[in-house]
């Protein structure tokens, strides 16, 4: 493909659709209670754990740092009755999740393109503000954290999931894993992981008062499994979307990525807090 | 002949056109946030080059440069050239 033939939007719909083939219609890991649930249900618990911290009502304003193509903005609008933006730094992500909501009738899910760290918008001026799997790719973690806190009205709340570290990894064990690292930046983009302790001091010393912070580890571990399956299903899909350098990177991180879970290294943590009134 | 200074060098170049770095960038540029911006990982990967060109590293054996030019004096010190 030459650089004038590169179209960011094809391309963008080409890596959605493998995603979506991968890892399911939510794009995120799945929260598996008894570990045999299919994925969908598992990627649905983990959505529900999060609404449910967040405390949705009908009404309330929500910011959502990092919306993708917009289908998590879409389906909080048409079933808690909130109003979202949602905000990315992705051109073709916004354009994507306009024409989703538009495709759809929903008025209530606007789409902006912000940088989560410096967004920009008036204080006080949303209810809740929800980042779901997008803070690992934004270095600046204290000012993600102490922007969501800014725009929050008091009594307001903040809601996190995400990958997390859950132990120190020192220089040379990183350096002589730094093949693993490498196909995991590869696959997922440049990473950076945080304890789920960092995040909710972060989140105190922005001002507001964590409520939760569950270590999601264990019921997350099913999904590796769970996307080899999709994988194994939709090969030659996927080959044919993402290429197969791509793919095979894909398959290498699931391996990488299991380990780490199981060797304590990484895992998966949801935060709350709320901004005092 | 070259010096190991030199040979260090060629590889940090090396390296950093390989990262997608500013591989012109000046010896006192931070290898850090304000300067390279490298990474904890681009770190580590720069560590491995270096000891596999050169035989040793500073970030190896507990040093922590900040520079271009910190990584380069590490070469000059005696206890590195005989490692």
């Amino acid at each position: 493909m030459t650089t004038e033939d590169y179209d960011p939007a094809a391309h963008y719909d080409r890596v959605t659709e493998a995603w979506g083939l991968l890892l399911g219609d939510e794009l995120h890991y799945g929260v598996f209670e008894t570990g045999d649930e299919p994925l969908s249900v598992a990627t649905g618990e983990l959505t529900s754990r999060m609404i449910a911290a967040a405390e949705l009502a009908p009404g309330l304003r929500m910011l959502d740092v990092g919306c993708g193509s917009g289908a998590p903005a879409c389906r909080l609008v048409e079933d808690h009755g909130v109003s979202v933006l949602g905000i990315t730094t992705s051109e073709v992500g916004i354009e994507k999740a306009t024409a989703r909501a538009a495709g759809l009738g929903i008025a209530g899910a606007t789409f902006e393109k912000r940088d989560g760290t410096d967004n920009g918008l008036p204080d006080e001026s949303f209810d809740r503000a929800w980042a779901l799997e997008s803070s690992h790719l934004m270095p600046d973690r204290k000012a993600l954290v102490s922007e969501c806190a800014r725009v929050l009205r008091p009594g307001g709340r903040f809601v996190l999931c995400d990958i997390i570290r859950r132990r120190e990894i020192p220089f040379l064990e990183l350096r002589d894993r730094r093949e693993e690292f490498a196909v995991l930046r590869s696959a997922y983009g440049a990473a950076r992981m945080d304890p789920l302790e960092h995040y909710a001091q972060l989140a105190e010393a922005a001002g507001l008062e964590v409520d939760r912070a569950d270590d999601l580890t264990t019921e997350t571990l099913p999904t590796f499994g769970r996307w080899q399956a999709n994988l194994d299903q939709h090969r030659s899909r996927v080959t044919e979307l993402l290429g197969t350098e791509s793919t095979d990177t894909f398959e290498r991180s699931l391996g990488i990525l299991d380990a780490f879970w199981r060797d304590g290294t990484l895992g998966y943590g949801l935060m709350s807090a709320r901004k005092p009134a | 002949m070259e010096t190991r200074r030199t040979l260090a060098e060629q590889s940090i170049r090396k390296f950093l056109v390989r990262a997608n770095k500013d591989a012109d960038a000046g010896v006192e540029t931070s290898l850090f946030a304000d300067g390279l911006g490298l990474d904890s990982l681009e770190t580590a990967e720069l560590s491995a080059l270096l000891e596999d060109d050169l035989g040793t590293d500073p970030f190896s054996v507990g040093e922590l440069p900040q520079t271009i030019a910190e990584i380069l004096d590490f070469y000059e010190d005696p206890a590195a050239v005989s490692s």
